[in-house]
């Protein structure tokens, strides 16, 4: 019996070694995802998550499928997105505005958000990218690189001069989050009304971009344009131009992303959202494949519940491991590519990359 | 009549198709005076080959010793030191110049842009602090940053085979994003593996450990075996009676100085190389190469390997010096950024041009930091009247730590107007290498202003 204790005594310290090397999992803990609140819970989280990630992602695709730019700028632009919006929320409400009031303030300041910034890309195209075309595509990654710093400081000035902290989340933005968007119950599973708001936002930019893609000219030019651009542009079909709509829209739309998170606690509006956001946006285009919105809404979808999952088996102790959910979103992309290079709805060789 | 040297510059730049030929025939002839000149003959075409690379080492060599004479010098020695960098950030420059030079390596010269290359400088670094730290197995007790250097470099090389083992089924965009997937997985993973300290999040960082450069027990003096460090470190005051009081900067900047040498000429040696012209077909037409009947697969693999063996080695030295790693300087998506941005502004596939854009972006930094940056400088110069005004403002918003801006601007500038980068354009401008045809042209002008027409 001592020996037992003695031998117990001794594989103690080895056994803790290894719980610090490896982060052990529990994986008993597994069989709680039969229960369907935790389902419940786990889909409404999945679904937010679809929303912002598909939100995030739209523009970044629309971009990199016509022009084959993967636009590095992209999480800059939400991040101002996001500043612009908490400032046009605060100038617009106050304390006494109604929650009704608020998100109809909310759905203007998204689309003059989404106006000022599209403009502003279009102007971006026209001045800085157009003049590159000719060379190699990596050019123009590079450039969209640099506008990354020139961005990310201008915005730090600004909120200097603002006396607004630039590297914590801004609060007073966030604070014009109407109350119907705050904690309540489903089913027994408490959530916060601001996740189902961002899956109802998110697919209305799903089917908006749908639309844009399929019913309007500029769609059709944009389609056209990705699949071949050289005899779109011999039917007489001003490529250019789609060009600069394209990359307008595009940045409008990672804008727009930008003032929905600015309301999420999750996010919030401070200078690292670029990074963070630019970064998902990345995965979830590479994954969903080159020129394909379809691809990207689906990578969305995949992404979100595999993070949902990962969120909820952290959360529950599954896993100790803390930096799980974002691990994962990373493993699916060398794990899509892996089995499938040219990603989910990827043509090869289109865009002669 | 004399000819003016400039006279035949255009013939020389028309004649590009015979450049080549002469080229070999400059070859032949300096074997031809190799064999006839005996042993000092062989020297002598080594250093008339080496004409530049010697100049710039000299320069770098005398670099610690007339920084320390410049910043004492009596009227402009204050503005003096605000404007050139200081020991202390050249040593910075020449670890992560070699880091820079690892990662144009593969990108410049295959044309594989590597967006996880900061996962093999982190895998140098941490293995350093690890080690050093006694939590690495079988490692303990080593203090030799070589050797943990060399093992860190062969850990690279492993990870290097396993990520390109699968990333080079793809190319363009899509490995660019998979080299990046796999080492934000890794950065992801060091950040919250709490095995490396009791908060990963920060890094980690050596006790009080000395970290020696040198081979263990070997060479004459014991000078040849040197810690480095920023505050902990060698110091030699009247270095062998020499006069000149050597610093901990100083030290640790000769010691990384060597390793960075050694490596840049093996990198070199590898680009110069049968191997580095495959390196560069690839780059070219990867398809022709292919058809010629390389198996570029295994040229590629070799090649990421080798890069990211000296990309472990610029991160033990950061471990080295700084005496600590965290993941931001070593895993982050943004060190390969700078390495990037490091290439591009120096020239993107020239090798010594990254070190020279690290050159140029870290003094810009220093120069625009918050402490003894410009900003101070002017605060202090500028009379209180004037700093009332707007103008103090001022100072403070678009001076102070603002480098990321200047960097930016400057970078974007170079994207659009000079794509080549500085080494790159001086080459073009030179019709070939800076080494091989400053020094012909140097000689071109002496033997036209000397010698007088023919």
């Amino acid at each position: 019996m001592t020996g037992i204790v003695a031998l117990e005594a001794a594989l103690q310290p080895a056994v803790a070694g290894l719980d610090a090397i490896v982060p052990l999992a529990n994986l008993g803990g597994l069989t709680e995802l039969a229960d369907p609140t935790t389902l419940l819970d786990i889909f409404l989280n999945a679904i937010s998550k679809f929303g912002v990630y598909v939100t995030i992602a739209a523009g970044l695709s629309l971009i990199f499928g016509l022009m084959g730019v993967l636009n590095f700028a992209h999480g800059s632009l939400t991040m101002i997105g996001a500043y612009l919006g908490g400032a046009l929320m605060l100038t617009f409400v106050s304390e006494a505005t109604s929650d009704v009031v608020t998100i109809a303030f909310f759905f203007l300041a998204l689309a003059l958000v989404f106006a000022i910034v599209t403009a502003f890309g279009a102007v971006i195209e026209i001045g800085l990218i157009r003049p590159i075309y000719d060379r190699p595509p990596l050019f123009q990654i590079l450039l969209t690189f640099g506008l990354v710093l020139v961005f990310e400081e201008v915005v730090r000035i600004v909120l200097e001069i603002q006396d607004i902290q630039p590297n914590v989340d801004w609060t007073e933005a966030a604070g014009t989050r109407p109350d119907v968007l705050g904690f309540h119950e489903i089913l027994g599973v408490t959530t916060r009304g601001i996740y189902q708001f961002e899956a109802v936002v998110g697919i209305l930019v799903v089917a908006a971009t749908w639309w844009f893609l399929t019913r309007t000219s500029y769609g059709l030019h944009i389609r056209a344009g990705s699949e071949d651009a050289e005899m779109a542009q011999a039917l007489g079909i001003d490529v250019r131009r789609s060009f600069t709509v394209v990359f307008g829209v595009g940045a409008g739309l990672a804008a727009l992303a930008g003032v929905m998170l600015m309301w999420d606690p999750r996010y919030g509006a401070s200078v690292g959202l670029g990074v963070e956001t630019l970064l998902i946006a990345f995965v979830v285009v590479i994954v969903g494949g080159l020129g394909s919105f379809k691809g990207t809404v689906v990578a969305a979808a995949i992404v979100a519940v595999v993070d949902a999952l990962a969120s909820w088996m952290l959360v529950n102790d599954v896993v100790t491991f803390s930096g799980l959910p974002e691990l994962v979103i990373f493993l699916v992309l060398v794990g899509v590519l892996v089995v499938r290079p040219q990603g989910l709805f990827g043509v090869e060789e289109v865009g002669g990359h | 009549m004399a000819i003016s040297p400039d006279s035949s510059v255009p013939a020389d730049e028309g004649a590009s198709a015979a450049t080549a030929d002469s080229d070999a025939a400059a070859e032949r002839d300096a074997t031809a005076e190799s064999d006839a000149g005996g042993p000092l003959g062989t020297v002598r075409s080594i250093v008339a080959d080496h004409v530049v690379h010697i100049a710039v080492i000299v320069l770098f060599a005398i670099y610690p010793l007339a920084y320390t004479q410049m910043v004492a010098l009596p009227v402009i020695g204050e503005e003096l030191a605000l404007l050139i960098p200081r020991t202390r950030t050249m040593v910075a420059v020449l670890y992560f110049g070699l880091f820079a030079m690892s990662f144009d390596f593969i990108s410049g010269y295959t044309g594989y842009l590597s967006f996880g290359h900061s996962m093999f400088y982190g895998i140098g670094g941490y293995l350093v602090v690890l080690s050093m730290n006694g939590k690495v197995p079988f490692l303990g007790g080593i203090d030799s940053l070589l050797v943990l250097v060399l093992v860190g470099g062969s850990l690279a090389i492993v990870a290097a085979l396993i990520v390109g083992a699968v990333s080079f089924r793809l190319s363009g965009v899509y490995f660019a994003m998979v080299t990046l997937g796999f080492a934000e997985v890794a950065h992801v993973f060091i950040r919250n593996w709490d095995y490396v300290s009791s908060n990963p999040r920060d890094g980690a960082s050596l006790g009080n450990n000395p970290v020696s450069v040198g081979i263990p027990g070997w060479g004459p003096l014991p000078e040849w075996n040197v810690d480095i460090g920023r505050i902990i470190g060698s110091e030699f005051p009247n270095f062998l009676g020499t006069g000149f009081d050597l610093s901990t900067s100083d030290v640790s900047f000769y010691a990384v100085g060597v390793v960075v040498l050694v490596s840049y000429f093996a990198m070199q040696r590898i680009i110069h190389s049968p191997y580095g012209k495959v390196m560069i077909a690839i780059r070219e037409n990867e398809e022709r190469a292919r058809a010629v009947g390389y198996n570029t697969f295994y040229y590629k693999m070799g090649a990421f390997a080798m890069s990211a063996f000296f990309a472990a080695v610029a991160g033990g030295l950061l471990a080295g010096f700084n005496r600590s790693v965290a993941p931001e300087n070593t895993f982050d998506l943004f060190v390969t950024a700078d390495a990037l941005l490091a290439a591009i502004i120096g020239g993107f596939g020239t090798l010594a041009g990254a070190l020279f854009g690290v050159l140029f972006q870290n003094t810009l930094e220093e120069f625009l930091s918050t402490e003894d940056g410009l900003a101070q400088y002017l605060r202090e110069t500028l009379s209180e009247s004037t700093l009332d005004t707007f103008v103090g403002d001022g100072i403070d918003l678009l001076l102070n730590g603002r480098a990321g801006l200047y960097v930016g601007i400057v970078f974007i500038l170079f994207v659009l107007y000079v794509p080549e980068g500085i080494l790159g354009t001086l080459r073009s401008r030179l019709g070939g290498k800076v080494a091989r045809k400053l020094p012909e042209r140097i000689q071109r002008y002496r033997s036209g202003g000397g010698g007088g027409g023919s």
